[in-house]
């Protein structure tokens, strides 16, 4: 749009508008202030706006109508759900409790130590519960894991890529305490649980609908579990990890 | 059956800007019931959409959506409300009354917020959805143009008329 074209009363609406490219509108601000009729065209138009907005707030929409909405998509399939909605529903939760138990004895044969921990995820998610000390200070949620399992483990702050600490949780892989950390994505859960070097293991599984990733670094073995998008849980492991070395 | 997909996009789209869209509809249906049942018809046309569209710019189309919807259901139960949407090529000889207010009821303090409803309610439909969705809905002129099918050529004049009209209703083009 070249500013020959167009009358002072355009060009104060376009400048209004924020439709300007960078250089239309610095040429219009020098104009602005050698204009008295641009000047006075446009200090209408914000005056009219100012009355506009002012004048009528913002309205919220009823409740009622916002529920129904939330409703059109509420039945989703239970893993979708989030772990507060679960706890809802006590005997709902009881026999799809006895239901993942099933599950997983099919699938332990072939890793008992992801079984183990997602079985801490989905029990977790279920009871409503799904940490032992709830803090969003990891100087607080360390040294509680640390004081009861074996394994320093660290608490990485990941709040400003989108993922708030939610607090740690101590899950039991062969009858032995693994320190497990929990991050909040959305109404999301993520587990991080960290294992010895001896039993790590790498890439990527899904289990009973829970997407798993596991890696290593020089000391410790990592399994992140969740109900969120394979890709989603894959660019967190990636933060986790950054944030983690560095 | 709605898909998983459609239902987390929905989720994405849909819900976080329901106070946007009411807002919109009850702009242009005038009152809060029927943006309520405007809302609630665009939702589901969303949704339904929603299984193979993945909008680019979420809220925009949206809002498009549910100015769509309105325009529906405006057309099947408020038909004489309507009566400038459609064609809208001869808005230039529309004319509207002048209602600034003279000196002495200016000097009754007025809700000022009634009066500039009723300002941008006096104007036609086609110039009221465009000021709508710059002003209060915040669209760019690009995003008008698609929710309002129109050139954007058409929604600067548009705009520019609306503007020129509340200015004049309102009093505050001296």
């Amino acid at each position: 749009m070249s500013d020959d074209v167009l009358s002072p009363a355009q060009r104060a609406q376009l400048a209004l508008d924020g439709e300007f490219d960078a250089a239309n509108q610095l040429a219009f601000e020098r104009d602005l202030a050698r204009s008295p009729e641009l000047a006075a065209e446009y200090a209408r138009l914000l005056r009219l706006r100012t009355a506009l907005r002012e004048h009528t707030p913002r309205e919220a929409a009823p409740e009622r109508l916002r529920a129904r909405l939330e409703q059109m998509v509420e039945i989703m399939p239970r893993r979708r759900r989030t772990p507060w909605a679960m706890a809802a529903g006590v005997a709902a939760a009881v026999v799809l409790a006895a239901g993942a138990g099933i599950a997983l004895r099919t699938t332990s044969s072939a890793d008992p130590a992801l079984a183990a921990l997602v079985a801490g995820y989905q029990r977790a998610a279920l009871s409503g519960q799904p940490i032992d000390v709830a803090s969003s200070d990891r100087h607080t949620v360390k040294p509680w894991l640390a004081s009861r399992a074996p394994l320093g483990a660290e608490a990485p702050d990941l709040a400003d890529a989108g993922y708030p600490l939610v607090g740690g949780r101590i899950d039991i892989v062969d009858r032995r305490p693994v320190p497990t950390l929990v991050y909040r994505r959305r109404e999301h859960l993520i587990s991080v649980s960290e294992l010895p070097l001896s039993e790590a293991g790498d890439g990527f599984a899904t289990l009973d609908g829970y997407h798993i990733v596991r890696w290593r670094d020089r000391e410790r073995g990592y399994v992140a579990i969740s109900d969120i998008d394979a890709t989603e849980l894959t660019a967190f492991t990636a933060v986790f990890r950054r944030v983690s070395a560095g | 059956m709605t898909g998983e997909i459609a239902k987390r996009r929905f989720r994405e789209v849909v819900l976080p800007h329901i106070d946007d869209a009411y807002g919109l509809a009850k702009w242009m249906s005038g009152a809060g019931a029927d943006a309520e049942d405007i809302v609630q018809e665009a939702a589901l046309r969303a949704l339904a959409a929603l299984e193979t569209a993945v909008p680019l710019r979420p809220r925009a189309w949206w809002l498009s959506v549910v100015r769509n919807a309105a325009l529906t259901w405006m057309k099947r139960n408020r038909p004489n409300a309507l009566a400038f949407v459609g064609d809208s090529t001869d808005l230039d000889s529309f004319e509207i009354a002048d209602r600034s207010p003279d000196p002495e009821s200016a000097l009754i303090a007025r809700d000022e917020g009634a009066r500039v409803r009723e300002a941008i309610a006096a104007l036609p439909s086609p110039l009221r959805e465009t000021l709508i969705l710059r002003e209060f809905e915040e669209l760019d002129y690009r995003e008008i143009a698609a929710a309002t099918e129109a050139p954007i050529g058409t929604v600067m004049s548009r705009l520019s008329r609306a503007r020129a009209m509340l200015q004049r209703l309102l009093g505050t083009r001296e």
